[in-house]
């Protein structure tokens, strides 16, 4: 699951290890948008706020596409082109992946002649302990979707304490079988995500891993500075005739590390000696945004995503008088959409949003319970209010206390303040939010965050913000949101293995939920993102708003 | 100042003296500008609201109409109208003479009481101890000598972290800023003047007489510590100004939307390029406070301080 920071991902960027997102450039003819003939060579430069990129593949949160996807291959992964849905295509595995007993089996092949950078040969039984060990409590925070779905994946503590996990079949070293615990359609897409890593228990030391991984993609760890930079140097035992969507252009790629989000835009739009060869991980802040309206030459270079992340105000449905339907149907109403998509950089920063399921996605229906004006309907929030017997309200608002969260946290609360809803704000470190926000306290009344499904499924839009067992123990329901109606039909469009049916399914939800107000959908977000000027095939495709950096290159010079 | 030959001055020179000083001060003519304008700012700091009224503004609303699609202000130097006298905020529309004279309000107060909590503590602390001395004098030195190597800024970022939102962050500033920042330097001053004082021969002629210890501090070493302690506070206010101006820019200072100089620049800086006008004014307004309230110290210290002849100016 990931959750990102809109247009100001600065801290965020940082732990997700720049997650990736989505692209498809806003004019595919445009510069940065297109594709060209890749040019092998060159050191490719990749600024980013975070201090570390986390390589654990039991630890990521990454996207197939992005930083992960250049040193580490999975058994599946995506195949993302500007102008095209994105798709899920074998990596490591021949297909992706072949479903029996309805749904509930499914196996895989490795293809034949895969090795490791030091030249010794992937296994089934390195995937399979790759997917182990993220079950361990020492190796948290990577995407789980795996977790709840393997059969005993409950209350299976890991490699390093449990044995092995008996729901993971190797017959031979290159078949594994997975056996779940429901039918499920999506898995495809599931063994794309970092634990479907081969990890070579021999190698394995959870401590150091992060830094040191075994390389399977065209790129290998040459050398780690924490907080300095990373660089990745070529794997020469990657068989590029193997991997269908990695290009391997460039001959290093550096990350630049420690790199503030406005400090990133500064260097591009200069776009000066070595930052011609580079790209920012984060997205362009609003202040840059503007300065780039007005520079041609960087206007050329900057690619901006279709509306991807939901960001919402996430409404603590557990907390005194926001227990109250009227009184969450009164936020909703006087929430500010008009001057948070402002404070987000405009309509180049997203699109006023009103669903939970975000535009690109199959199945979405467009709907709005709470029809009002773009800057909110005062009157009827005040009404509601006074219904609710709480004509006057005082509420904390958990933030981060970056710039562009404080504006957006700002700009809710100037809303809702025109509605006689006295809002404080607490700012805390990015680290500090995300202890708070998904801890078991749940202490705080409202806070702000965004959304990007991890694969582009309804299913990603809506599981891990409104099922009951995602609330605190780090789940994303930051609103607490708990409503056995809505459990059920998440499970009943999880086990559906006809898409069409799904799809309704989730549509349903989607609504359904809304009808109890646990979060108000304010912008569906767009990324914004800059290039130097010898860079070359970096587009933003539809799914995920991140750029694809498998695919990037550079010019011959 | 008094002299060694006399145990206390009378009311005549007091008074002749007092007026020598004023004459000094009026000649100065750069203190004089700073005590104009450190009034200004306190008048500014004491009527924010009323003087908001005047142009018809509060910094809390947003004008989305005053911004175009982007964010950025449209209209000449960041948006100034009749309106709005220093133009608006980006990306807000608030009202940035509104923000700037409410900041004035953040950083006064905060800047003040800082000043006079760390002056109360530090002549408190820093007399008793040169006066007294012994190992109660020579577990204080210590502790101003920890505090003074004390790396506060690290340690308040930190404190901001885990104080709880219910507690209010301005009494927070304020304690961290006086009680780490402030009052060591002022108690190392008045001590090292207490010693000196303590052996001058008003005070031993005061002792002979019969006087307590208590009488004594208080009644012969404290008043001629006044001049010291006058100086020391002056200069401090613009010290305790700046630190505040840089935990808010540090994103640690009073929590938004409550206005502060520091915030607003620190939003500022990525601004400069496309709206200078929103990093000029509070910047503007962080300069002349903290310039003026050291011109006025300075001018102070030539006046109080006998030894020194002044600056020719």
């Amino acid at each position: 699951m990931k959750r990102t920071n809109i247009v100001g991902a600065v801290a965020f960027a940082a732990v997700v290890t720049m997650a990736g997102c989505n692209a498809n450039p806003k004019d595919a003819a445009g510069p940065g948008g297109s594709t060209t003939a890749v040019h092998k060579g060159g050191t490719l430069t990749i600024l980013t706020a975070a201090s570390d990129v986390n390589f654990d593949p039991a630890k990521s949160q990454t996207l197939a596409t992005t930083s992960l996807g250049l040193v580490l291959r999975r058994l599946t992964t995506w195949d993302i082109e500007p102008g095209k849905p994105a798709k899920v295509v074998p990596d490591l595995a021949t297909d992706t992946g072949r479903a029996s007993d309805g749904g509930k089996t499914w196996t895989f092949t490795l293809k034949d002649g895969l090795k490791y950078a030091d030249g010794t040969a992937i296994t089934a039984a390195d995937v399979k302990y790759g997917v182990e060990r993220s079950f361990a409590p020492e190796l948290s925070g990577g995407l789980s979707y795996h977790k709840s779905l393997l059969v005993g994946g409950a209350d299976y503590k890991g490699p390093y304490a449990g044995g092995d996990l008996s729901s993971i079949d190797t017959p031979d070293p290159r078949t594994i079988v997975f056996h779940l615990k429901t039918s499920y359609g999506d898995w495809p897409w599931i063994a794309s995500m970092p634990a479907f890593t081969p990890v070579p228990k021999a190698k394995d030391d959870p401590k150091t891993y992060a830094q040191h991984p075994v390389a399977s993609g065209p790129y290998q760890v040459a050398s780690y500075q924490q907080g300095v930079a990373v660089k990745l140097t070529r794997n020469p035992n990657w068989d590029a005739h193997s991997d269908p969507v990695r290009t391997g252009g460039p001959d290093q790629v550096v990350f630049q590390l420690g790199q503030d989000t406005t400090v990133q835009a500064q260097r591009l739009i200069a776009d000066f000696g070595a930052d011609k060869s580079a790209f920012g991980a984060g997205f362009v802040p609003p202040a840059q945004l503007v300065q780039v309206q007005q520079n041609a030459a960087a206007k050329q270079r900057l690619v901006t995503s279709d509306a991807g992340a939901l960001a919402y105000l996430a409404i603590n449905t557990q907390r005194g008088p926001l227990k109250d339907l009227k009184v969450r149907q009164a936020i909703e109403y006087a929430v500010d959409k008009r001057a948070f998509q402002v404070a987000s950089g405009g309509a180049i920063g997203g699109d006023l949003a009103t669903t939970l399921i975000t535009p690109g996605i199959a199945g979405r229906a467009e709907y709005n319970l709470y029809p009002a004006d773009p800057t909110g309907d005062v009157a009827k929030a005040k009404q509601l209010l006074s219904e609710a017997g709480q004509p006057s309200l005082n509420l904390t608002l958990l933030s981060q206390n970056d710039q562009q969260s404080l504006a957006q946290a700002q700009a809710v609360q100037q809303g809702l303040q025109r509605a006689g809803i006295t809002v404080t704000i607490k700012p805390v470190d990015e680290t500090a939010w995300t202890a708070a926000a998904t801890g078991d306290q749940g202490d705080y009344d409202l806070t702000v965050s965004s959304w990007q499904p991890d694969f582009p499924s309804a299913n990603g839009n809506i599981q891990p913000l409104f099922a009951s067992n995602q609330i605190g123990g780090g789940g994303y329901n930051l609103s607490r949101y708990s409503q056995p109606e809505v459990d059920t039909l998440i499970d009943q469009a999880t086990a559906e293995t006809d898409p069409a049916k799904a799809q309704a399914l989730w549509a349903q939800a989607d609504k359904r939920i809304l009808q109890d107000a646990p979060v108000v959908p304010l912008i569906y977000t767009k990324n914004s993102f800059l290039h130097g000027s010898n860079v070359q095939n970096f587009f933003v495709a539809s799914f995920p708003a991140y750029p694809n950096y498998l695919k990037v290159s550079l010019k011959q010079r | 100042m008094s002299t060694d030959s006399t145990l206390a001055p009378s009311v005549a020179t007091a008074g002749n003296v007092v007026r020598h000083r004023w004459r000094r001060l009026a000649a100065d003519r750069w203190a004089l500008a700073g005590a104009a304008v450190v009034v200004v700012f306190l008048v500014v700091a004491c009527a924010a609201p009323l003087i908001c009224a005047l142009e018809g503004q509060d910094p809390y609303t947003y004008h989305l109409g005053a911004l175009a699609d982007s964010g950025v202000p449209t209209g000449f130097g960041g948006g100034i109208s009749a309106d709005h006298w220093f133009g608006v905020e980006p990306t807000t529309g608030r009202d940035l003479f509104a923000v700037v004279v409410y900041g004035t309000r953040t950083s006064i107060v905060v800047g003040v009481v800082a000043t006079a909590v760390s002056v109360l503590i530090g002549v408190v602390v820093g007399s008793s101890a040169g006066f007294f001395g012994g190992w109660y004098d020579r577990l204080v030195s210590r502790v101003i000598d920890v505090l003074l190597g004390f790396p506060w800024l690290v340690f308040v970022i930190a404190l901001g972290a885990i104080a709880p939102a219910g507690f209010p962050k301005p009494v927070l500033l304020v304690g961290v800023l006086a009680l780490l920042f402030g009052w060591p330097s002022i108690a190392r001053v008045t001590r090292g003047q207490a010693m000196a004082l303590k052996r001058r021969t008003f005070v031993v002629a005061s002792t002979a007489l019969g006087a307590g210890p208590w009488h004594v501090l208080l009644r012969q070493v404290l008043p001629n510590l006044s001049a010291t302690i006058i100086v020391y506070a002056t200069m401090l206010v613009p010290g305790m100004i700046g630190a505040e101006a840089a935990l808010s820019f540090l994103g640690v200072g009073v929590p938004p939307p409550t206005p502060a100089w520091g915030r607003s620049i620190g939003d500022a800086v990525s601004w400069v390029q496309t709206d200078p006008m929103f990093l000029g004014f509070p910047g503007a307004a962080l300069f002349l406070a903290t310039l003026s309230f050291n011109l006025l110290g300075d001018g102070l210290r030539d006046v109080l301080d006998p030894k020194s002849k002044g600056l020719s100016r």
